[in-house]
Parts: C-alpha cells; structure tokens; sequence
C-alpha cells in the first residue's frame, strides 16, 4: 500500500487545479508520480523520452515544451502539459537555472484527470495564455441578483396535506407568516396564503376540521435554490403571485418562501435606494449622515464578484451626487454663481473606479477670469464643498489636488495654456504632475463648458511626441513579476507577501487605457468604457482590448475583496490570501500586461524607452 | 597489549577498505536509495523503542512517491514526552501494528539499497537492536548520513559550528528545499530523501561518479543489521 507524505498532500492541495481532487483521485495520482531533484547535470537523463505534466516545487527553470517561445518558470508553474493535450510529442528542452524539485506525474494517470472540466479549462487556459475570467455579464445590478438562498432567512414552514385547516392556520399564526407549504412526503405539493383561507374557507363556512390539502392552490408556482432575486420577481409578476415557495434544485425539498414584501426589504437595502436618499438630503448633516452608510452597505450585501465590477461606479455617483448637493447647498446660502463654472473631478472619481480609500481629486474650471469678488466666491465655494466630502467620508486629497487650492481654479483660457505647455515640455517631472489631470469628468455646474475645453485640447493631446512622452513614463513602472514568473513583494512592509495592486497593475491598465485613448481621440475618463470605444483605426487590437478588460475586473474585484473583508482601504492585497487559482491567473494577468505595456512602448515611443 | 592494539587497529582498517571497495561499486545514478527515518520514544539508544518508521525509496536522481511507506509501531514501551514531538500519543500507537509484522513489511524495502538517514547513529541503534530483539535474518546495510554531509560542509564554513546548524529543516533551508511539518517518520524521510538528492548537487557529485566520492566526507558506513 503506498502511504502520502503530508507535505504531498498539502502541496497538491495548494496546487491548483489539483486541489479539486478528493483523496483517492489524489492518491491515484501519486501512485503514478516521482518527485524529481533537478539538476543541470542530470535534467537530460531525466527527462528523457518521459511524456509527463510537471510541477515545480522548488528552483527555476527555463522550458521549452512546445511550439511556444521558451518561458521562465519557478514555484507552482506546469510544464508538459501540452504534450498530453495533444497527444504529441515535442521534446522536453529544460535548462536548469537553479536546482530544485520537481513533481512528474505521468501522462497516463494525468489523461483522465482531464475529462473533468474544471481541470481541462485550467490547462487549456495556461495552453492558450489566457486569463481564465468568467462571463463578466450580470452586473447591472447587485441585489436583484443575489441568490436565493441567501434572501430567504426563514426556514421553510410547512405542514403535511393530511392536516387538518384549523391546526394549519393556528401554525400560521404563531409563526407569523402569511403562507404555508404543503408537503407529501417531504415534497412540495401545494401551498395555502391568507387569502385561501379567506375565500376558500371563511367565505364558503368550510368545516376547518378537513385536511388542509382540500383548500390548498396544487402545484403552486415555484423556483429552484439556485436562480436570483431577480428570476423570483419575474415569475412573480408574470403569475401575479406574492409567494413564491423556493425548493432545492436537486432534492426538490422545499427551502423557504420568497414574498412581495421580502423583495420590498431588499429594495429598500438597494445601494440605488441609499442614493437616492442622498439626492434627497436636505442639509450637511442629513448628506453626511447617508453617506456614511455607504461603507456599511458594500460590507453588506456586495458578495459576487460582479457586485466588485460596479462598486467602484457607485461610489463615483454617490460622490458626484454629494458634489452636487454641496454645491447647492453653498449657493442656497450665498447666492448664485457670478458666472459659468464647471466642477472637474479627476483620477479615480473621474474613471469610476473608486475604493474606499480613494481620496478626493477635482478642479474647478471658470467660464472666464474671475474679479476679486468672483475669485472669493469660488474659493469660498471650493472649501466648502471639499470639506463637506470630507465630512461625507471622502478624504482630503493629500497632493493638494482640490478645487481648494488656487492652482486648481483655472479659467477656460488659462486651462487651455496649461494644456499647452504639457504638450510642450513633456518632462518626467511634469507627467507625474498632470498624469491624473489627463483623466477628468465634469461632475457638477455646466458640462459645455467642459467640453469647449475638452474640444480644444483634444487634437493638442494627438500629438506623436506627447504621446511618446506618456508612453515612455508608463513603462518605468514594471508589473511585480520576477525574471522567473516569481511575485516580487512590497518592501518594507510589516506583511511579506503583498503586492500593492493598484500602482502596480491597475494604474498600468489605465495607462494604457489612456495613451490610446488619447491618440484616438478619444474624451471618456473611464477605462472600461475607453477600452470599449476605441475605434478601428486604434492600433490596440480588439483583442487585446478584451483582455485588459478582463484583467482589470479581475484585479478590481480582488482588491475590493481584499478592502471589504480586511475592513481596511489601502490596495496592498496578501498573495497568501489568494486561492490557487487566483495566484495563477493574476500571474498571467500581469504578463498580459506587461506585454502590452511593451506593445504600446514601441508603437508610441518607436522602441526608444 | 599491544596485540589488542594492533587487533583493533587492523579491524578499522579491514572495515575501511571494505567500505571503500563496496562503495566503488556503486554508481551515484543507477544504485537505489531508500531514506529511512524513525520515530522514537527517547533519544536513548539502549532504551529507545521505535514508535513508528517511513521510507521512500528512489534512483537516478529521481522520488518514487509510490513507494512511500509507513508503519506505526504497537509499542508498549515508557513514551516519555515524546508523544510531544512526534504527535504519536498512546491511542494511536495502541491500534498501530506489531513490531515484527512492521519490520518483515518494512525489511524486503531496503533489502539491496543504501539507506539514507539524518542522524544514522541513533536510528541505527534502534533499528539493529529491534531486528535483533525480533530475530530478524541479519542483513548487511550500506547507508549515507545526510547529518555528516551537512556537518562536512558546515565545518568547511565555520570554526565553531553555530547551535541547530544541522537540524533536517535547517539543512533543508539551506539548500532552498521548501518548508514541511516536521517529526512524522515518513515526511522526515521524504523530507532526507530531498536533502540527500540537494546535497549531491551541491557537492558537484556528477552522474558518472561512484559513492566512493562522498567516502572522504565521513558520511558514508555499513553495518550488519541484527548482527553483533
């Protein structure tokens, strides 16, 4: 009988896609494998004539296993698999950088192993070099789409058909609810409601001594476990329904009763229903007040990863909404504005991609250069309304970059000049300073005004040079990968093994969003909704315009995972917290985007970087 | 006196120059290695009783993992702390198998092989006085001892060796070996198994070398299981 070591068996369970396997899959398996100690002196020997899927423990090795280029690859990487995808043999070229083990699994025990699907995805990806992503479909909205076993919170009442009505209705009662499932045999065969009793019982003078299953509606209307808030509330105003029994799509058990008013509750728990009130707030304290419950609700109810893809958006709203009401709010007191005003937010705001620690980034652009009186105005107006954001939870912006500070309340004139002279002297220096200026929205006050200036700056920002310049500037910054596909951590950080996901990866997606954007003119802040709206004639490929996208939910939701279950705002995700899975395809969501990285650096910059 | 002298003096020399001549023998990449450790109820070797032992054996620079084994011993000897470092409490053991069932299992698997231990002096002990005590066929053994490798290249390095220098975990960190949770018989033995393959590369041994390469280290020995 073989025996598994424990350090194999925690190491399989660590090893994506393996850790699906139960333990005599898992045993099989070692069976069949040899744990290799690889050398540059015996790597030849070794690998000889052997047709196996390999995984590296330990050490770095440069491999050739297909028709693709050579890759680097260390701890947790697979090679060979190719071979047995396909059923042909290309000879193994492993070059031995330095030593370490290797777990060798032979092909024939592997083959069956990929008839299951999730393992047969996981390596057709690695084949094809693609992020494995789920459809990122359904994320217009969070909570019609939670699942139903999670919105029901009563377990199911029910009684069997041979009850009899009066003992039915006194359950109904104690139990305080408004319907009841009828059950055979554990199975849902009916179901009576308040009204039942009403019309077929009362109403009739029905002896309330017969079996319930006499008044009960048969076959009732019902929905599986596994469907959404949402597929509930269809079929409930399609059948004009209010109760809807939830059985178990396998066993078909009953599992609880979804009603009207569960659906009014989790309406009213709705982030939409939380702005909304913010719009309706009538003073600082109300807004501050609403606000506030923001953080609450994402803790609360975002749980799927398409809740992650549209968090950032509605933070962006909420926040453009309190802009909104403080910039009324400062008008109600002062009086109107003395002229055409235009409040820009930039950075994170402007793309919609807020987390919870992003801090607050605007500007205010005047119609004209304002008087002495004006001017007051429009500081007044900016200390209020930055402060108020405070207040609203929307930290000050350390860089200064609010439309408090005098720099940052241009005119359309002198907005223009400034525009200039970044095309003019595209410096390290100065792209550092404006690169968050480059994303803006016009959140507040008159958008023409915002546009005249968008306009005008447009065909200033096409330019070969500048866009070289940004190009440049955008690949001193490299993904956190090693030469040997190995994660290179923060330094200096009380954790080991974080890695900041946003300057090192998001910040890169929005670069590359915003350079091509840029040069196609064009005026959208948002990356997704850049990347989308790129046209033919853009030099990013359709393609790999998809991928970013992907990539950047991807890493979205990963951080704002990470935000929401630490309770904490910054970006620095543990990699250690990561699922197998998860490791392996945020490694290849950094190579795909150091390879476009490198993509636009030539097309931009000619190569020269 | 002198004879006595010159009696011990020529039994070193007849069993170094066996050694030598058997381990000329043996090609580092086609003999078969088989790392072995046990499990302990003390570090006393005249009183220690073998809780329980794993091996994994292997060839050409290459782990058979299914040829991993394990055996836990129904040992009915003072456990002392030791259930502390090894997790064996008496429950365990009690369902555990005989101890001379474990070794006619155990046996046939290094039968022909070199053992590897970490630390062979004591696992020796305990193994040569459990084959005696169950009346085992004496057996010869060829065996390395990753502990020595260690200490040979520790020695090269330090004049004082620094303390838990040459634990296996220590070693193995040394080597860029991954971390393993310690002090199970057979996750140490494929744990010295790793050590041992880590340690040829790192002495420059090459696949057409013989074991008489490492005889200068001092890690190498043979001994009669069961024998005097």
């Amino acid at each position: 009988m073989t025996a598994m070591a424990k350090q194999v068996e925690d190491f399989l369970n660590t090893s994506a896609p393996f850790d699906l396997l139960d333990d005599d899959q898992k045993l099989a398996l070692v069976k069949h494998a040899e744990l290799i100690y690889l050398t540059a002196d015996n790597v030849n020997d070794v690998l000889k004539d052997r047709v196996s899927l390999f995984l590296i423990q330990s050490g770095q090795f440069s491999v050739k296993d297909s028709t693709t280029p050579m890759r680097h690859l260390s701890e947790g990487d697979y090679f060979g698999y190719a071979n047995i995808l396909e059923k042909h043999t290309v000879s193994l070229n492993v070059s031995v950088d330095s030593p370490g083990l290797v777990y060798c699994f032979d092909a024939a025990a592997v083959a069956p192993l990929f008839d299951i699907p999730a393992i047969r995805h996981f390596f057709d990806g690695l084949r094809n070099n693609a992020l494995q992503s789920q459809a990122i479909a359904d994320s217009n909205s969070m909570w019609l789409y939670k699942g139903l076993t999670d919105a029901i919170e009563k377990a199911p009442v029910s009684v069997d058909a041979q009850t009899p009505i009066t003992v039915a209705a006194q359950l109904m009662t104690s139990q305080k609810v408004s319907s009841l499932l009828i059950t055979q045999e554990e199975k849902l065969i009916g179901i009576i409601t308040d009204r039942d009793l009403r019309s077929r019982v009362v109403a009739a003078s029905l002896n309330t001594h017969l079996p319930v299953s006499q008044i009960m509606t048969v076959n009732p209307a019902q929905i599986m476990g596994n469907r959404t808030l949402f597929d509930a509330l269809a079929l409930m105003t399609e059948k004009n329904i209010h109760h809807l029994p939830v059985i178990d799509h396998q066993t078909q058990v009953p599992l609880g009763m979804v009603t009207a008013s569960d659906i009014i509750r989790h309406q009213r728990g709705n982030v939409l229903f939380i702005i909304g009130e913010l719009s309706k707030a009538e003073n600082l304290y109300e807004l501050a007040r609403l606000s506030w419950q923001l953080p609450h609700y994402f803790s609360a109810h975002a749980k799927k990863a398409g809740d992650y893809d549209i968090a950032g958006k509605i933070l962006s709203q909420a926040t453009d909404i309190m802009t909104r009401k403080l910039i009324g709010f400062f008008q109600q007191a002062n009086g109107k504005a003395p002229m055409m005003f235009a409040w820009l937010v930039y950075g994170s705001q402007a793309r919609e991609d807020q987390t919870m620690g992003s801090d607050q980034d605007n500007g205010l652009l005047l119609a004209e250069r304002p008087n002495k009186v004006q001017a007051e105005y429009f500081s007044d107006m900016a200390q209020y309304v930055c402060n108020g954001l405070a207040k609203c939870g929307i930290k000050l912006c350390d860089g200064n970059i609010m439309a408090c500070n005098p720099k940052l309340r241009l005119s359309l004139d002198e907005a223009l000049e400034e525009a200039k002279q970044w095309v003019k002297a595209p410096t390290k220096d100065a792209i550092m300073h404006f690169n968050i200026f480059l994303d803006v929205r016009c959140a507040a006050g008159d958008v023409s005004l915002f546009k005249q200036l968008q306009q005008q700056r447009a065909p200033l920002m096409q330019q070969n040079m500048f866009l070289a310049a940004l190009s440049r500037h955008s690949n001193e910054i490299s993904v956190p990968l090693s030469m040997f596909q190995k994660f290179v951590y923060e330094k200096g950080r009380k954790e080991k093994d974080v890695i900041d996901l946003k300057t090192r990866a998001v910040a890169l997606i929005n670069n590359i969003a915003r350079i091509y954007a840029l040069a196609d003119g064009v005026t959208l802040p948002n990356t997704l909704a850049r990347l989308e709206s790129l046209s033919e004639r853009s030099q990013l490929s359709g393609r790999d315009a998809a991928n970013l996208r992907d990539i950047w939910l991807f890493l979205n939701r990963l951080r704002w995972r990470h935000q929401l279950e630490n309770n904490v705002t910054n970006n620095r995700v543990s990699i250690s917290s990561l699922s197998s899975i998860e490791k392996h395809q945020l490694k290849a969501a950094f190579k795909a985007i150091e390879r476009t990285n490198q993509a636009m650096v030539m097309k931009f910059s000619g190569g020269v970087s | 006196m002198i004879k006595k002298w010159i009696e011990a003096y020529s039994r070193v020399f007849r069993y170094k120059s066996k050694l030598k001549q058997r381990l000329r023998e043996l090609d580092v990449y086609n003999t078969s290695f088989v790392a072995v450790d046990l499990e302990l109820t003390s570090l006393n070797p005249s009183t220690t009783q073998i809780t329980s032992v794993g091996y994994v054996s292997g060839r050409g620079g290459c782990i058979d993992l299914s040829s991993c084994g394990y055996h836990v011993i129904n040992t009915t000897a003072d456990l002392g702390q030791s259930p502390v470092i090894h997790r064996l409490t008496l429950d365990i053991l009690k369902k555990g198998e005989a101890l001379d069932e474990a070794l006619h299992a155990f046996a046939p698997h290094i039968k022909q092989q070199v053992l590897i231990f970490h630390n062979a002096k004591l696992d020796l002990t305990a193994l040569n006085s459990a084959f005696k005590q169950c009346a085992m066929p004496k057996m010869d053994v060829v065996y390395v001892d990753t502990l020595q490798l260690a200490l040979y290249q520790l020695n090269k390095q330090h004049q004082v060796l620094p303390s838990n220098s040459a634990t296996l975990s220590v070693c193995r960190q040394r080597l860029d070996l991954p971390a393993f949770n310690e002090h199970n018989a057979l996750d140490d033995a494929l744990a010295t198994h790793q050590l041992f393959l880590a340690q040829l590369s790192e002495l420059g041994v090459s696949k057409s070398d013989t074991l008489d390469c490492l005889y200068h280290t001092g890690a190498m020995g043979y001994v009669q299981l069961g024998g005097a």
